[in-house]
């Protein structure tokens, strides 16, 4: 094991490194611009035998990823914002198709260069996993697990593992590199199943599809399929701890000093970063709140949070995106998932961290103070914009 | 915690002196975190970047808002009221300028270091590229890293020849820092040059991306219109009843078209006096 | 045809308001600058994402990166409903904008013939994102996506051929020009605005930080570029009427225009023969063609 003080991007490239994965394709748009630069770089230098495809536009990217896939190449691909909106039409397609691309998201928002995740939330109906990550180390971490998940034979559904752009694609923090004899033992190469080459294709998946029969089928294979990634991160998780000694929660969730907190504070992305600063500070004035930084957005952690709330009095939920005119995406499914439950914590909506706009300490203790008066029963604002 | 804010222009590496603090800090056991201002990044304008060290792990991902260092890597940008703009009371400010702390305009509540960077990078690498000829300044003011770990992380951005070529840079500015003592100005008012430059579209005054400044010599010129028509911000203005150019200096960025295009070297770059 | 002008028949107004955002000794700044010189200010300037060159005292509208060409035909079309074809609609992008990602629209909207102009500000590179390859990088370039490596030297495919490929849609005016030849280049922009129809300018504007070479060295270069024949300045008209603006009587060596840039200095003697000899067989093409007067597309 080796470690370097690098930016996100690189962090994003060292895993592709380690995946050794075989065909690669991207175009550069910033926030997620040096990924390419860096890959390109390793290719330069040879530093394991993969293809780097430089294409003209995402459309491409994805579709050269999605191609490869199908012949049976572990592949990569990247973008950001606008880049992943172009992207849509064939990421329903790789979604559909059941293949394991891994693609990183280095979010930027829809108004301007600076992150927010309405880019990755914009693209919930194509049928990805969709995982949102905090800090650098996290980057190459989860990138490497979303290998393991998405080529795992009960899942077998592409991942998007987003990261927020300025704020940690070009902020340079410490990570540990795991050695390559691990990362192989652990990640054994892919085995495409099936491929499309002639001499193996199965004529009843690909060519399948629009053939007849109930239209309706292949939305309900394809959405029990992307909710078997909860159990398989939840094990791969497990199994990356052991070797590589790393664990973020049960990789749905990461639970932050939540042991004595009477309310928790929902974030994802750098900010929950900014939030665990927070709750140190918050906890240490004898304020009894906590972080759940929510890792898996699809699929969404239902049960996690069901147990979470019969011992919890309220969750503040930090949404870092918005569907105009519906509301933040995080909460509504928060609610949703809770509406089972005899008994209910409260819960409060929060904006936050729209077009980039910096989230601060202060802020997440303004959230503390807030969702720990509301749960007392005293009145506040159901929803508050930071 | 220790939160450090670095000011220079594109160009001369502030972003990648903030990373080799990180790296250095990292070798000594400490966490980090290297942080460029978000935005984009053009040749010669003024850039902010940060660096936080700290014994565990740095969660926040805010900017630093109030630092308790500033270092400054570019001469003009030294003389500018701004660097300690929000600067812990106290804290200490690091220049790269040829003149003494005593002789320091900007004032405040704080602990000034000089150290002539430009000359040592001149000197060692041959280029005013003055990230590493202020690190050894850095290291030894404020005794937060040792010049071994400096060198280490050098080598991991700078391998080879270059990387030695930047030790020894850092080496001199090691010896060569003056300070840091209590700055001698109270009160000082704010310089005009804004260094937060940047961003898309028009800007106001772009004075502080020069290194070097034309000057027309009008007796020389023969009023060829090259100077004219070759300024890519119409920085060069036409007296058509005189038939000879004159320079309006806040659009002006000192790239030296003007006096390349000229024909009979009426127009000499200068460098800017700091 | 356009018509040779002096510099003293240059516009002394300047339709750009600066100091804009552009890095020091930007050839697409000066591109802008001189463009709409030409243009005046009866315009609607198009956008899409690019390197920020000059603001200019026009309407300005922007679309997705990969809408240029589709915006400007929904502008014009609208243009003429409203009865104001006295507007121009301007589409000023980059070579990602024309060569790559906004190609497709682009060409479909030369194969319509829409009443438009483009003018492409090519630096040979996605630079505003800091250097990376485009189907403009010439071959061996280095960019931040083709670093030097024991894969690779650089760019291994040439530049994609891109006045010729649009001039093959047989449309009413192709031409390249030069910020090294601000008189040629305001003749064109001006003859394009005495014709309707599908109208393109390919302007080559170095860049210092992309091309790695001192920002005074900008017009020096641009020159040596037309000067050595990398970068012949021409008109196409109809995909077949054909004129070399600019002819020397004897090609300067492509080292003239290699050598000041740093991002050819790895290059071999064997590459920079491969790039004289592509320079040259391709100038003495383009002199046939010029004195025939016609290409056969």
């Amino acid at each position: 094991m080796s470690y370097e003080v690098m930016v996100g991007n690189k962090a994003a490239a060292t895993a592709v490194k380690l995946a050794k994965v075989q065909v690669a394709s991207a175009f550069p748009i910033t926030p997620q611009t040096t990924i390419t630069q860096y890959l390109s770089e390793m290719y330069a230098a040879g530093e394991w035998d993969f293809d780097f495809v430089n294409v003209e536009g995402e459309l491409t990217s994805q579709v050269v990823v999605q191609a490869a896939s199908k012949v049976g190449a572990r592949t990569f691909t990247c973008t950001s914002g606008p880049g992943l909106l172009y992207m849509h039409h064939p990421m329903q397609v790789t979604g559909s198709s059941r293949l394991p691309v891994v693609m990183a998201v280095v979010h930027r928002g829809y108004k301007g260069m600076q992150p927010d995740h309405s880019d990755l939330m914009s693209q919930q109906w194509t049928g990805w996993g969709h995982q949102y990550v905090e800090h650098a180390q996290e980057i190459l971490d989860s990138l490497l697990m979303a290998y393991k998940v998405a080529e795992d034979a009960r899942v077998r559904i592409p991942i998007a593992v987003g990261y927020d752009g300025y704020v940690l694609s070009y902020t340079a923090e410490p990570v540990e590199i795991p050695d390559q004899g691990g990362v192989d033992k652990w990640l054994p190469p892919y085995k495409p199943m099936p491929s499309v080459l002639p001499d193996e294709v199965d004529p009843t998946t690909f060519s399948r599809g629009w053939g007849g029969g109930d239209p309706q089928m292949p939305w309900k294979i394809h959405h029990e399929a992307v909710l078997k990634i909860e159990d398989v991160l939840k094990e791969t998780m497990d199994s990356f701890e052991k070797t590589f000694g790393r664990r973020y929660g049960n990789g749905m969730i990461e639970p932050y000093k939540m042991e004595d907190a009477e309310c928790a504070i929902i974030a994802m992305g750098t900010i929950a970063g900014t939030c665990k600063a927070a709750v140190d500070k918050m906890q240490k004035e004898g304020k009894k709140v906590g972080l759940i930084k929510l890792r898996s957005y699809i699929p969404f952690p239902v049960k996690d949070f069901q147990e979470w709330a019969k011992k919890l009095d309220g969750f503040a939920v930090v949404d870092r995106s918005i569907c105009p005119g519906k509301g933040g995406p995080v909460f509504g499914k928060l609610r949703g998932s809770l509406y089972d439950l005899e008994e209910k914590p409260v819960t409060l909506q929060f904006h936050a961290g729209l077009g980039g706009k910096e989230v601060r300490v202060h802020d997440f203790e303004m959230i503390g103070d807030k969702i720990l008066k509301a749960a007392k029963g005293g009145t506040v604002e159901q929803v508050t914009w930071i | 915690m220790i939160e450090i804010r670095l000011h220079g222009r594109g160009g001369q590496g502030a972003v990648t002196a903030s990373r080799i603090i990180a790296t250095a800090a990292y070798e000594e056991g400490k966490y980090s975190q290297a942080i460029p201002m978000y935005g984009t990044e053009r040749r010669g304008a003024p850039l902010t970047a940060f660096v936080r060290i700290d014994d565990v792990r740095v969660r926040e991902r805010e900017l630093v808002h109030n630092p308790e260092i500033s270092i400054v890597l570019d001469p003009l940008i030294a003389k500018q009221q701004a660097v300690v703009d929000s600067l812990k009371p106290g804290g200490l400010v690091l220049l790269n300028t040829a003149y003494p702390p005593e002789e320091v305009k900007i004032g405040g509540d704080f602990k000034v270091a000089t150290v002539d960077a430009t000359t040592i990078a001149l000197e060692t690498l041959g280029r005013p590229i003055t990230n590493t000829a202020i690190l050894g300044a850095f290291a030894k003011i404020t005794g937060l890293l040792k010049v071994e770990s400096l060198e280490k992380a050098i080598k991991k951005f700078f391998p080879g020849r270059l990387g030695d070529m930047n030790i020894a840079a850092v080496k001199r500015s090691y010896d060569e820092v003056k300070g840091p003592i209590q700055a001698v100005v109270k009160d000082a008012p704010p310089e005009k040059v804004d260094i937060h430059v940047g961003g898309y579209g028009v800007l106001k005054d772009v004075s502080s991306w020069r290194v070097y400044t034309p000057e027309i010599d009008v007796e020389k010129c023969i009023g060829c219109k090259n100077c004219w028509i070759f300024c890519p911000e119409t920085a060069i203005q036409w007296d058509e009843e005189k038939n000879k150019p004159w320079i309006r200096y806040d659009a002006c960025k000192g790239c030296g078209v003007c006096a390349n295009e000229c024909p009979v070297n009426a127009i000499e770059m200068v460098r800017v006096e700091v | 045809m356009s018509e040779r002008i002096t510099r003293a028949q240059i516009p002394i107004s300047e339709l750009t308001i600066t100091p804009g955002s552009a890095c020091q000794g930007c050839g697409a700044a000066l591109a802008a600058r001189l463009s709409f010189k030409a243009l005046g200010p009866n315009v609607i300037r198009h956008g899409i994402p690019c390197c920020p060159d000059s603001v200019t005292q026009t309407p300005r509208v922007g679309t997705v990166f990969e809408g240029g060409g589709a915006q400007l035909t929904g502008t014009a079309r609208a243009l003429k409903a409203i009865g104001r074809e006295d507007v121009l609609a301007v589409g000023f992008y980059g070579d990602g904008g024309t060569y790559d990602i906004g190609f497709q629209g682009l060409s479909a909207a030369a194969e319509r013939n829409e009443n438009i102009i483009v003018i492409t500000k090519d630096n040979e590179a996605y630079m505003n994102t800091g250097n990376q390859r485009s189907g403009a990088t010439p071959k061996y370039a280095r960019t931040s996506t083709n670093p030097i490596g024991p894969r690779s030297r650089g760019k291994p495919r040439p530049k994609k051929n891109i006045p010729f490929i649009f001039a093959a849609h047989y449309v009413p005016y192709v031409g390249t020009a030069s910020v090294g030849f601000p008189e040629d280049l305001i003749a064109k922009v001006t003859y394009m605005k005495t014709i309707k129809g599908f109208r393109m300018l390919i302007v080559q504007s170095p860049c210092p930080v992309g091309w790695r070479f001192d920002p005074a060295k900008t017009i020096e270069i641009a020159r040596s570029s037309v000067q050595s024949g990398i970068w012949p300045l021409y008109e196409i008209l109809d995909g077949k009427t054909f004129k070399l603006n600019y002819k020397p009587k004897e090609l300067k060596p492509v080292t003239e225009y290699l050598s000041p840039q740093a991002r050819f200095r790895h290059m071999t003697e064997d590459e920079i023969a491969d790039i004289q000899e592509t320079a040259t067989a391709n100038w003495e093409n383009l002199l046939k063609a010029d004195e025939m007067g016609r290409l056969t597309l």
